[in-house]
């Protein structure tokens, strides 16, 4: 019921044991060479030069591959060759675990094809976005559809999603979730509920029919481990494209009632969630220098 | 019945897991500790034989206990319930450092009791 590693998927399903999948991961690292690493055993640059150009990655946001052009330490050619030898060589979680012994070719094969059936409904549709979060389009789209999905699986609560708007603030709202994204982009999700949508995520979290009895801290924590669902999700879906993400543990936000100001260098998108009558739900995701 | 030790910084997530492990009829669970420095110290004196533990808490995050609690007991069974199970990365790390098992949020209560009795 959540964006699974393929490894995962193999040894919830009693496929293959977590030490199988542990002595397959150790082949991957011992064989799939970082892009620096690759650069030296091609003999195009030196490990000195790759400490020179990490030294100088503290300074500079960029990635090595570009530093190293950009420090003269590799021609834009040579950089996509490096490249092209790091995906021609690098191999996959499957792989190494038929080479460990751990899987036969066929299985391979079989458990591949139940795996993406399996996480498929994790497919993100697409979604319109601004034009400012197109760099990270991918991203952006797994996030906003990811909310959506998790809205359907673990709330259950019928929605129809609105159109995207641009705001310098959201409005004042019973309870506001939000959960810090870093790493490859500086972002920030949040989730703005009524008091009514908050009860409904705290019957669906908690399991029970009447949460009228429980104690407000209990309602925000279940607001707070949606968000943290949705975007431990998210991060998991950005990483199969290769996108480092870390999030910071959940946070709730209580809205003044002229509503929360987008922070000084963020620029801020809001997906409203339309639900029943005079309940509201709001996904919003500022990010930081777009 | 053995005894389960749940880690984690959200009180929900904790409620749903005691509920789950109290219906299962085979698990009880000893106590409720919100980060890693806690799950320790609880570790110490509950004496689980199965630690549920999430990787991203406030204060001691999840997969620094784990190095710790691995090399302080050599009999506890640690399995990582998180919603970052699929990044492969965090997974493999869990792995190296000694985990049994990852399970990703959100779960399903045989998700959890399949994995929990397979150790």
């Amino acid at each position: 019921m959540a964006v699974k590693f393929f490894g995962q998927y193999l040894i919830e399903h009693d496929l293959v044991t977590s030490e199988a999948v542990l002595r397959a991961i150790e082949l991957q690292e011992r064989t799939n060479l970082k892009l620096g690493e690759m650069a030296v055993a091609m003999g195009l640059i030196t490990t000195r030069d790759i400490e020179t150009a990490h030294a100088a990655q503290y300074s500079r946001d960029m990635k090595l591959g570009d530093l190293l052009v950009e420090l003269g330490m590799l021609t834009p050619v040579q950089l996509q060759d490096v490249i092209e030898h790091q995906k021609a060589t690098h191999i996959y979680i499957g792989e190494a675990l038929v080479k460990v012994g751990a899987l036969t070719p066929e299985k391979l094969e079989q458990y591949l094809d139940e795996f993406k059936a399996d996480q498929a409904q994790y497919i993100a549709e697409r979604v319109d976005l601004p034009p400012w979060l197109n760099t990270d389009k991918a991203l952006w789209e797994a996030t906003v559809d990811l909310t959506y999905k998790m809205i359907t699986r673990v709330i259950g609560i019928q929605f129809r999603p609105g159109k995207f708007e641009e705001v310098s603030k959201i409005s004042a709202s019973h309870l506001i979730a939000a959960m810090d994204l870093s790493g490859d982009v500086a972002a920030r999700y949040l989730l703005s509920v009524s008091e009514g949508v908050a009860k409904a995520i705290a019957r669906a979290v908690l399991k029970e029919d009447d949460v009228e009895n429980e104690p407000e801290e209990i309602i925000e924590d279940t607001v707070m481990e949606f968000v943290n669902i949705v975007c431990g999700n998210v991060v998991a879906k950005a990483s199969q494209s290769g996108l480092l993400l870390e999030i910071a543990p959940p946070v709730t936000i209580k809205p003044q009632a002229n509503g929360l100001p987008v922070p000084d260098g963020y620029r801020a998108v809001v997906f409203p969630i339309h639900v029943s009558d005079g309940e509201t739900m709001e996904m919003a995701i500022f990010v930081k220098g777009a | 019945m053995k005894k389960v030790l749940v880690v984690d910084d959200s009180l929900s997530v904790a409620r749903q897991l005691e509920k789950i492990l109290s219906e299962s009829g085979d698990f009880s669970c000893v106590g409720h500790a919100k980060n890693g420095a806690e799950a320790i110290k609880m570790n110490h004196a509950e004496n689980p034989d199965i630690i549920c533990m999430d990787m991203n808490m406030p204060g001691m995050d999840g997969l620094t206990a784990l190095r710790s609690l691995v090399v302080l007991d050599k009999e506890v069974k640690v399995v990582m319930v998180t919603s970052l199970g699929g990044v492969g990365d965090k997974f493999a790390e869990a792995l190296k450092l000694g985990a049994k098992n990852v399970i990703s949020k959100p779960f399903e209560a045989d998700t959890v009791l399949n994995v929990l009795r397979a150790l």
